[in-house]
């Protein structure tokens, strides 16, 4: 426990000096603020890219366009910026030979993959809390009408980034690269692209925690519909995070 | 009681034998060097010790405790120093060590005080900047630092002098040996003459086989294949004490280079006669003659080829 602890502070220590933390919460405190934004804006932008003489006529935005951008700019850029930035986490330490005198100490294994997990959990909330805490502030400043399963809609998301963040984990345990580590992550969700074909597939999928909170928003699907997703969630989770730590467990180093 | 005990430890990388059954002790309080050619299997030997490798056969225990590979609890007991050793290069020393302190389970007073008496030891107690601007010999003080923060029964130094500059290497060398009080020390090197300053034990690792294992003293006097040196003012003096009838029996054992030569026998005392006649017969006189002791080169060379 106390290597798990310190290991951990080391972590986050990491986080704040290698710039991943600011960078993070850059990205992520602009994408709150976009998105808002850019729904308000809308009208006006394509107003002024029409030709002239020409009407179009475009309706008022609402609160609910701003999130579907939030919904839509997260994913696209903020999740893959978080992979990026997050996809060295086990690589970074086997290349360059760091953990020889830590794990020499003493210190635990599955310590190494649980503390890395709970430290890019904390920086991953972190960075998203902002932005979320941006987009409502603003959502709030320009419209006042409410839309209802939010949270339940802005958690999901939440849990499918950290998803992500455990296959890289496993990703960087198994191919002992930072590339490894983005090419599995990738590959991991073209899967879940491809397998959402399928309709059958996509009622469990937990792509849908990612994809379909617009859904969830405007009715169209019911806080129900959201349950076997997130059981799924939770058990790849724990899965990802049982095969790296077992693999890890016997990694020559 | 021996501090490690190594049985019949075998390794290999795919098809590669690096190690095959070797086996010796560490008795306690010893300094063990362990000397081979590069790639002759050093370095896979202590990571196996530490557990960080996986053992194809063969046991290795620390003060008769079962080194496991993986969750390796042997480790408490083990400082280690890695030959280029790496450190988070964002972090001081001193944030360094208290990581190193909290993950063997040291308390905060006790690391406080570790830290600063280390520091003070390898000279690094005003370096105060971040480890990313580090020399590699500051690097190196600091491996040391961290190897011996947890006051380890047996210490593994990986190559620890290859990257000192000589006053450096002196200082490593005086801390190996002073250490030696409190803990066993297991030291590889490919530098003979650090070996043979400090060490009373050496094992020499060769083809994936120990070929010379035992204390230092002991190999010397079993290797007493002495040589006597002789040197003149000229070549001229060489070729002609060759040519004296007293050294008849020894002319294949003799060695000339320039104005000197070298006799190489088990039993030096008959030569150094011969060689005495001769020179009186012919009215020689040498610069200097002594007898040369076996040095760790010497039984090195030997034991590789």
């Amino acid at each position: 426990m106390n290597g798990f602890i310190a290991f951990t502070k080391k972590e986050l220590c990491e986080s704040l000096r290698t710039y991943k933390l600011i960078i993070l919460g850059i990205v992520f405190l602009l994408l709150g603020i976009m998105s808002p934004l850019t729904a308000k804006l809308m009208p006006e932008l394509i107003g002024s890219f029409l030709p002239e003489g020409m009407t179009m006529s475009i309706a008022e935005p609402t609160a609910m366009d701003s999130w579907m951008q939030f919904f839509k700019n997260v994913p696209q850029i903020g999740l893959v910026v978080t992979v990026i930035l997050f996809s060295a986490m086990i690589s970074g330490e086997l290349s360059r030979g760091t953990l020889v005198n830590v794990l020499t100490k003493g210190l635990c294994r599955s310590s190494v993959i649980l503390a890395k997990f709970l430290a890019a959990l904390l920086t991953f909330t972190a960075a998203y809390v902002l932005c979320f805490a941006a987009c409502l502030g603003y959502t709030v400043l320009y419209w006042h009408d409410p839309v209802s399963l939010l949270p339940l809609a802005v958690f999901a998301l939440w849990a499918f980034g950290i998803l992500l963040i455990a296959s890289l984990l496993l990703g960087g345990v198994l191919f002992r690269s930072g590339y490894g580590a983005l090419l599995f992550t990738g590959g991991f969700t073209v899967c879940l692209f491809l397998l959402n074909f399928f309709p059958q597939v996509q009622k469990f999928s937990p792509l849908r925690l990612a994809a379909d909170n617009v859904s969830l928003l405007s009715g169209e699907l019911a806080a129900s519909d959201f349950a076997i997703p997130f059981v799924i969630c939770g058990l790849l989770l724990i899965v990802f995070l049982w095969a790296a730590v077992s693999l890890f467990n016997r990694k020559q180093i | 009681m021996d501090t490690l005990c190594i049985e019949g430890l075998t390794k290999k990388f795919g098809a590669h034998t690096v190690l095959d059954e070797i086996s010796f002790t560490v008795p306690e309080h010893s300094v063990f060097g362990f000397l081979g050619q590069n790639g002759a299997g050093k370095t896979t030997t202590m990571k196996l010790i530490l557990g960080l490798l996986k053992a194809d056969g063969g046991q290795i225990r620390v003060l008769g405790e079962p080194v496991t590979y993986g969750q390796t609890k042997t480790n408490r007991l083990v400082g280690y120093l890695p030959d280029v050793p790496e450190f988070y290069g964002y972090m001081k020393p001193a944030e360094y060590l208290k990581l190193c302190g909290e993950i063997a389970g040291l308390s905060k007073k006790e690391i406080a005080r570790r830290s600063e008496e280390l520091l003070h030891l390898v000279g690094l107690e005003e370096a105060r900047k971040k480890i990313s601007g580090f020399s590699r010999g500051m690097k190196q003080r600091l491996g040391i630092t961290q190897a011996l923060l947890t006051r380890p029964k047996l210490l593994i130094c990986d190559e620890p002098t290859s990257a000192l500059d000589p006053v450096g290497r002196r200082e490593l060398l005086n801390i190996l040996h002073q250490v030696r009080e409190q803990t066993t020390v297991l030291f590889s090197t490919h530098i003979l003459s650090d070996a043979e300053q400090i060490c009373d034990r050496i094992a020499v690792l060769h083809q994936g086989n120990l070929a010379l294992c035992g204390e230092l003293s002991r190999i010397k006097a079993q290797k007493s294949a002495n040589a006597l040196f002789v040197s003149f003012a000229s070549a001229a003096d060489v070729s002609e004490l060759t040519a004296s009838p007293y050294l008849l029996p020894y002319c294949s054992q003799i060695e000339v280079q320039g104005s000197c030569l070298t006799i190489r026998s088990t039993d030096i005392k008959p030569v150094q006669q011969a060689v005495l006649s001769a020179l009186y017969g012919k009215g020689l006189f040498p610069l200097k003659m002594e007898i040369q002791e076996p040095t760790l080169e010497g039984i090195f060379m030997e034991a590789i080829q």
